[in-house]
Formats: C-alpha cells, sequence, structure tokens
C-alpha cells in the first residue's frame, strides 16, 4: 500500500515490486542507482531486473528495444545521465519509433546540491517537451507517483517521472490524482499561483504571507507538466489577472513558458516566473541554501511582485 | 570480376540511385554479399506478415548502406517494384536511411551511428525475457565502431549472454581513415565475444561463418568481422574517394554498368 509518508525513491520501488509481481511485462532496469531499495523487486522478478551498468545511453537504446518486442521498460538513475546524456536515444530509439517507455530519474533540479553542475539537471522539461509523445510528470509525493504510474505505464508514450528529494505536505486522495489535470488546491479572487513539485508548500506559504496584505491567491498544482492543464490555469487567470508561475526548472522552456503560451490571448494580465535563472548553479551548501541563491523562497518570490 | 556476387542486386541499386539523385553506392556495395546471404539462407521472416513475433531480427545500424537492404526487402516481397521506384522521391517510403516506421522488414530506423546495436541488445534481451529463441543479426561499420555505445552494447550483450546476438563488421577500413590502429578482432575478442574474421566478399566463407554462429555451444554473442571493400565489384568506385554519396553521371553510369556485367 501506498502511503504519503514514504519519500519518493522508497515509493518508486515499492510500486515496482506491487505493479511488476503482477504485471510480466514490467521490466525494471537500473544504472546502479536505487539497486539496494529495489532488492525486493529485483528478489521477486530476477528475470525482470536489471543493474545494467554505467552506461546511460545503451540502457537507453535497450530500454527501447525491450519496448519493440511488447515489454514495459522502467528505466532508473540521475536526472542528467538518463535525460541530457541520453536525449538522442529517447529521440530516436523512443520517440521516432513510437515505443512506449518510462524513466524515472532522482537528482531533481538541484538535489544533489554539493555534488556540483555534473549531477544537476534543471532542462529536463524542456527536453522532453521537445519529443513528440513525451509525457513529463513531476509527482511531489509518494500517493502521486504510485497513481501516476499506474495511469500511464503501459500506455505507448515515453512518460518521465521527475522524483524529487524533497516532497510537499499536502495530503491528496488518490482520486484526485489524474493525469494531465492540475490541482485547485485554494481557491483565491487576486492572484493565481501555479506550483510543482515540492514548491506546492511554496505556493501555500505565499498564500499566508499574501492573506495577511488582504489578498487571496488561488492556488494550483501541476503534476503532470506535459500534457498541461492549461484549461484550469486559463480560467484561474482569466479570473484573477495575475499568475505566477513557481519551478525547479530553467526560466527557458520550463512550465512558465506553457503556462505564459496558454495565457497569452488574455487581456491586461501580469505573469511572474520563479525559476531558475538561464545560467549553472554553481555554488555549494544545502537544498535550501541553493533554492535561496536562484530566488525560489517564499520572500523572494513576494518581494518581485510589485502587484 | 567474374568473382564479384549479386551484380544483379548491385545494377538496381546503381539505377535505384540514379533515379532518385541520392544514395550511398559503395556503402551498399560493401555489404550486398553478406546482406543477400542472410535474407537467402539465414533469417527466418515472413513478409505478409513482417512483424510476425516468431521472426528473425535483422537490424542495419549503418543505416545509410541501407540500399543493400531494400534490394532485398524488394526480391523477397517486403517492399514493392513502386516503392524502388520511388526511392528518395516524395510520397515513397524509401530515403536514404531506412525507416522503420515506413518500410516493412525495417527493424530499426537507423542512421545515426551507434544506435543499432543496443536496440539489438534489448531486443535480444526481451526475446529472452519472453523465453523465445529469435535470432538477432546486426550489421555495423568499422566506421561506426568509433561510436562509444557500440561498446557499452558490446559489454552490456556479453555480460547477459545474449547467444542469439550475431553482430556484423562490416570492416571495409573507413574506420582506419582516421583512427589507424584499428584492430577490430582483438576488441571483440577482449569483450569476450565469440569472434570470426573472414573475407566479407566470400560465399563460402560467409556461409562457413554463419554456419559456426548457429553450431557453437557457447553462450557467449558471435561476432563476424567481414574485411569488405568499399565500392566492391566496381574498381572506378571502390575506395574512399569522392564516390561514398555521389550520383554517377551518364558515362559514368554506363562504365559502372559495364563493369557489372
Amino acid at each position: 500500500m501506498s502511503t504519503s509518508s514514504k519519500n519518493m525513491r522508497q515509493e518508486f520501488a515499492d510500486t515496482m515490486l506491487e505493479v511488476g509481481t503482477r504485471d510480466e511485462e514490467l521490466v525494471v532496469v537500473v544504472g546502479d542507482i536505487s539497486h539496494g531499495i529495489l532488492q525486493p523487486f529485483a528478489k521477486a522478478c530476477p528475470e525482470r531486473y536489471f543493474n545494467i551498468g554505467i552506461l546511460e545511453p545503451t540502457m537507453m537504446s535497450l530500454g527501447a528495444g525491450m519496448a519493440k518486442v511488447g515489454l514495459k521498460p522502467v528505466l532508473h538513475t540521475i536526472a542528467p545521465f538518463i535525460i541530457e546524456r541520453s536525449f538522442e536515444q529517447i529521440k530516436l530509439d523512443f520517440c521516432y519509433h513510437q515505443l512506449g517507455g518510462n524513466i524515472i530519474s532522482v537528482g531533481s533540479a538541484f538535489d544533489y546540491s554539493n555534488l556540483g553542475c555534473t549531477h544537476h539537471c534543471y532542462s529536463d522539461f524542456a527536453l522532453l517537451k521537445t519529443l513528440p509523445n513525451t509525457e513529463v510528470l513531476y509527482p511531489a509525493s509518494a500517493l502521486e507517483f504510485n497513481a501516476l504510474f499506474k495511469q500511464t505505464y503501459r500506455n505507448d508514450k515515453v512518460t518521465y517521472f521527475r522524483l524529487p528529494g524533497r516532497m510537499h505536505s499536502l495530503k491528496f486522495n488518490k482520486d484526485d490524482i489524474s493525469l494531465g489535470k492540475g490541482i485547485l488546491v485554494e481557491k483565491g479572487d487576486d492572484l493565481s499561483v501555479v506550483a510543482t513539485g515540492p514548491h506546492l508548500d511554496t505556493a501555500m506559504e505565499i498564500r499566508q504571507k499574501l492573506a495577511a496584505e488582504g489578498k487571496s491567491a488561488e492556488i494550483i498544482y501541476i503534476h503532470t507538466v506535459r500534457p498541461l492543464d492549461e484549461e484550469l490555469i486559463v480560467q484561474s487567470v482569466a479570473k484573477t489577472g495575475n499568475v505566477i508561475v513557481i519551478e525547479e526548472h530553467m526560466r527557458s522552456g520550463g512550465l512558465g513558458d506553457d503556462v505564459l503560451r496558454a495565457i497569452s490571448a488574455l487581456p491586461e494580465t501580469r505573469f511572474y516566473s520563479a525559476s531558475i535563472p538561464d545560467r549553472f548553479v554553481t555554488g555549494y551548501g544545502t537544498y535550501d541554501e541553493l533554492l535561496e541563491s536562484v530566488g525560489l523562497t517564499c520572500d523572494q518570490i513576494i518581494e518581485k511582485l510589485s502587484w | 570480376m567474374s568473382d564479384v556476387l549479386n551484380k544483379d542486386l548491385r545494377r538496381l541499386i546503381v539505377d535505384m540511385t540514379v533515379a532518385g539523385r541520392d544514395g550511398h553506392i559503395p556503402s551498399a556495395f560493401s555489404i550486398i554479399d553478406i546482406v543477400t546471404f542472410l535474407y537467402d539462407n539465414v533469417l527466418k521472416f515472413d513478409a505478409k506478415n513482417p512483424e510476425n513475433p516468431e521472426r528473425d531480427y535483422f537490424i542495419l545500424s549503418k543505416g545509410h548502406g541501407c540500399l543493400a537492404l531494400y534490394v532485398n526487402l524488394f526480391r523477397h516481397g517486403f517492399i514493392t517494384r513502386h516503392d524502388i521506384d520511388n526511392f528518395c522521391k516524395k510520397g515513397g517510403i524509401l530515403g536514404e536511411h531506412p525507416d522503420a516506421t515506413k518500410v516493412p522488414g525495417a527493424e530499426a530506423s537507423t542512421g545515426s551511428l551507434g544506435h543499432g546495436l543496443s536496440f539489438a541488445v534489448g531486443v535480444a534481451m526481451g526475446h529472452k525475457i519472453r523465453k523465445m529463441n529469435n535470432r538477432h543479426f546486426v550489421l555495423i561499420g568499422d566506421g561506426e565502431s568509433h561510436e562509444g555505445t557500440v561498446w557499452e552494447a558490446a559489454h552490456v550483450a556479453a555480460n547477459q549472454k545474449l547467444k542469439d546476438l550475431c553482430v556484423i563488421v562490416d570492416w571495409n577500413q573507413s574506420g582506419m581513415q582516421l583512427l589507424p590502429m584499428d584492430m577490430i578482432p582483438a576488441k571483440w575478442e577482449a569483450f569476450g565475444w565469440h569472434t570470426q574474421t573472414i573475407d566479407g566478399h566470400d560465399l563460402m566463407q560467409i556461409e562457413n561463418a554463419l554456419q559456426a554462429v548457429a553450431d557453437k555451444k557457447i553462450d557467449q554473442p558471435s561476432v563476424i568481422v567481414a574485411k569488405t571493400v568499399k565500392g566492391k565489384g566496381v574498381p572506378m568506385i571502390e575506395g574512399h574517394g569522392m564516390w561514398h554519396h555521389r550520383i554517377p553521371n551518364d558515362e559514368e553510369y554506363a562504365l559502372i554498368m559495364e563493369a557489372l556485367k
């Protein structure tokens, strides 16, 4: 059973066991990441578990080869290696062949703060959105991952799950979670805050602080970056006239760009992208310190709002 | 030139190149003998049902040699004369690299080098998971073997003991133009593969090597390093010069066809 108290990686391992023991077409391939935590699956389904080696492009291609014979591959390692290093393999071997597969990363954005730029990845949304036949998911609670994986893993898309190290603290019901559907978390009239990943908590903090100033923020949570629930966002922004998008992704190509495009027909709308500036994040320190270094704390975001 | 095999297919390749105003003739000529032998004598397939799950897989990883694949798909009924006549033409299904989304019998869309073997390793692993006995043949280039993914895949295939996987290296010396230290057979042996080196234009050697692959008792994957000649069969285009990607003019066409009579 999934519980929302588990961390994302544990939920990943548990979901593989849960799904893999009843679906003989699920295959899990890892690049020496999460090998320990996946042992229950490896022991239950030894012929369908591979700690394949440290060779991400080939891991991606061979996953596509497995999909070619009807299997449902899950490919897993750290985000920059599985997305940026293997990008052409995703593009050609999966997407061009119209083969379905599941890519699950850890090391979201700069979660591996002290490991430096080699282990950061904040271009993944942008890269995968350029490829036809992809879905981009950013579940930030255990329940979301379990639900979204079950909804998508057998479809014929390339479905990317970016698993964050920090989860948001809100509790959803399983029935609330549906691929491509945003969640209206709180209603408000003055400002729409569209948040993804752990920054749902940041959005809630912003809402609380603005309330003290007499302003009400509407909070929309996005676990599916692609396909994006544009309808929910446009409805909200049409009402409030103001929107902030909060994401741990480079400004270029992130969720903010898609929101801006979605609301472009709305008159007199103000937009602010709280995201990672288009530069490398070079500092060390804790995850929270890196958040501050790129302006992604509640107070920094509020400070940017002149409205 | 009496020792040149498959002159009819070589002529068709030239005709397609001239009609389509595009094509890599020498790259196709260096592999045509092996590819033809595979389709005529080794591969299990059903042209009327190219997706038959029990088929053997042939993946042409050096996609620019696709004319050798196309003429074999044509003569075995996967594609039609109309398809051949529309090579590189608007509305046609045959381009300068094989497209598995368009071409019946083409197992992978290749062209960017270094993908086909890794993809085939996954297909072979998938069949092993499904406890199926399909065989998998992958033709790669020696220049393509500069790509690191070739060796990633070689490493995985040996460790996964993919006994039903056979790589054929088209060792036509393209790679040695850039990286002369190119002892290909020794590399494959070092990766733990069952390794044979043959003349890739000698019918008996091709047959014996493929028979040895079928007969081997060990679980390791196999590689046949085929010494070939780029442009084999027409001396004026053999080697690594301008003919790599050239369309013959009328005079050249006549000379090539004379050599292939």
